[in-house]
């Protein structure tokens, strides 16, 4: 599979007014391979939008570099633009006088394309999303669901190889988000481009994404494919089922012990969430839950998602 | 040829900004107007018999100074707002570069300024009643010459901006400063020609009030101009270019 976007030990420290330093990215480095599509997650301020942005030529790094396409962005900036599109905070993309047809040309233009060629798609991507009815409204007349779709239209348009794409869900009511998300994903399965999307929405991710990239204070701690980050959790997430209530000194001892379980309790039973290693964890847990009046019902597998993987990677609970 | 797209692009938008928002574009040639009905009727005023001799001056200086505004404007403020509603990364994403797009929007607003400022050249001529002479062969590359520094001074502010961010109490001050530098005659006070706008708009005076052709010129004066011009210009845009530096370094582009 063909390489491309390299990104080799980017660094990028922010020098602040009073002279000290911040430290938005440490010296990460990965691969994209054409067509696929990779989530980058992380709390705010882990260096998300940093690395995106260093990527579309935004912001200068400190250090390393970014190969797109085979050709050194920070050296090359015109040519790697010529591969890449963004879409940045969301609807703040698109000019709200033009409408969407309008914007969808003038981003045609700034690409330096002929409208007249590419009206087919443009005509392509209105359809696809859902534009039609409004395409000769100003989108400052749009809902910001309607914007925000445009906005991603217009990064589309420009036919690039890579996007982009800086919390594409932010904001969103659930009806629009979903849609979105059906879009997204039926790009990526019909493979028409590289996505790279940054988002808070582990659903999103989850659902598009085949690759994750885990960011935590500017360092990458996890470079995997979702469904093998899925598998090996699944491996360790256990519930335990008890009846009753748990004793006070029972749940101080158990998150003593395991300072991530979660101890969730009805009116008749207590569920208790845990990430263990192996069987001797299990069996502590179940030495700690002797200790009171509690009855364990079961013990099952959990079935983990990726917000809870995120979690306890973030954490530093695992790796 | 991708250079003449992108330019038909910010000259289709810039058209269709006028178009639609046309009620915006006609109240400000009616501000503009009204502005010089005060200063006409001020001076009229104050003038008394020696007022015929100046009001021609006024009108060539309030024409200058109209299409400086316009010009100072449409880089400065254009880049806050851009920056603003978030498209100015956008901007700068463009595979032809940023500084292409910057003088594509220049030239595609220079255009539709040209029109603006004809109109209320001709509504000024008709209050005062000084036909003057509209040679506009002469008149448009001394005129492009002559805002080009201010282009200069925007590029300048506009690089502030990125930077600095409110500074829009500076960019109404400036308005005030270009005054200076149209009413001030270069002739009785020399230091101003080595000014922006100066020295070009007393060589648009003598075409517009004299008559005189831009090939009868002196041609010390022009290439003063020409050197003058290009010296705000390239200044302006260098500073832009180190403010733009440091904003990328920042990361400030797409703030505001």
């Amino acid at each position: 599979m063909k390489l491309v976007l390299e990104v080799k030990e980017l660094t990028k420290v922010y020098k602040q007014r009073r002279g000290e330093n911040v430290l938005a990215v440490d010296q990460i480095s990965f691969s994209v391979w054409k067509n696929e599509v990779v989530g980058l997650l992380g709390p705010n301020g882990a260096g998300k939008t940093t690395t995106i942005k260093s990527i579309a030529v935004l912001i200068k790094p400190t250090g390393g570099e970014i190969w797109i396409d085979g050709v050194n962005a920070l050296k090359d900036q015109k040519r790697s633009l010529e591969r890449i599109a963004a879409v940045l905070e969301g609807n703040r993309n698109i000019y709200w006088r033009l409408t969407p047809k309008e914007n969808l040309e003038f981003f045609v233009g700034l690409q330096g394309h002929s409208v007249r060629r590419t009206r087919g798609y443009i005509d392509e991507l209105i359809e696809l999303f859902k534009l039609k009815e409004k395409q000769n409204t100003p989108a400052r007349k749009l809902s910001r669901g309607m914007q925000q779709k445009l906005a991603i239209a217009c990064a589309l348009v420009k036919q690039t190889e890579i996007l982009l794409l800086d919390e594409p869900t932010l904001g969103l009511d659930v009806e629009i988000s979903y849609e979105l998300r059906r879009i997204l994903k039926e790009m990526a399965q019909r493979g028409e481009r590289t996505i790279l999307l940054s988002s808070h929405d582990m659903n999103v991710v989850q659902d598009i994404c085949e690759r994750v990239i885990i960011i935590n204070h500017g360092r990458i701690v996890t470079d995997d494919r979702v469904e093998n980050l899925l598998k090996l959790f699944r491996a360790s997430a256990y519930r335990f089922k008890i009846e009753g209530r748990l004793a006070q000194e029972q749940e101080l001892a158990l998150k003593r012990r395991f300072p991530l379980l979660e101890v969730e309790a009805t009116d008749h039973r207590t569920y208790i969430d845990a990430d263990l290693e192996g069987s001797n964890e299990i069996y502590e847990v179940i030495e700690i839950l002797k200790g009171g009046q509690a009855r364990i019902e079961s013990i099952d597998h959990k079935e983990p998602n990726l917000e809870e993987i995120f979690l306890q990677i973030v954490k530093g609970d695992k790796r | 040829m991708r250079h003449l797209v992108l330019f038909w692009a910010l000259l289709k938008k810039e058209y269709i900004y006028l178009k639609r928002y046309s009620f915006n574009t006609i109240s400000g040639i009616i501000t503009i107007y009204l502005v010089f009905l005060l200063i006409f009727y001020g001076v009229k005023a104050l003038g008394g018999a020696n007022f015929g001799d100046t009001l021609e001056g006024i009108v060539v200086g309030f024409m200058v100074w109209t299409f400086a505004i316009f010009a100072y404007s449409d880089l400065s403020w254009a880049m806050i707002q851009e920056a603003q509603q978030g498209t100015l990364e956008q901007l700068y994403m463009s595979p032809l570069g940023f500084g292409w797009v910057a003088i594509s929007r220049v030239a595609a607003t220079f255009i539709f300024n040209g029109f603006i400022v004809v109109l209320l050249l001709l509504l000024m001529m008709f209050t005062t009643g000084k036909w003057l002479h509209l040679d506009f062969l002469s008149l448009t590359p001394l005129i492009l010459l002559t805002v080009a520094g201010v282009y200069g001074i925007g590029f300048l502010m506009g690089g502030l901006a990125l930077v600095f961010k409110q500074v829009q109490s500076a960019f109404q001050i400036l308005q005030f400063v270009f005054v200076f530098l149209i009413a001030a005659p270069p002739d009785k006070l020399p230091f101003m020609k080595f000014l922006p706008l100066s020295m070009g708009t007393q060589l648009i005076g003598k075409v517009m009030i004299g008559g005189v052709p831009l090939t009868q010129l002196p041609l010390h004066d022009l290439l003063f101009l020409v050197g003058n011009s290009a010296f705000y210009f390239g200044l302006g845009f260098l500073a832009f270019k180190l403010f733009e530096g440091i904003a990328r370094d920042r990361g400030l582009l797409g703030h505001y």
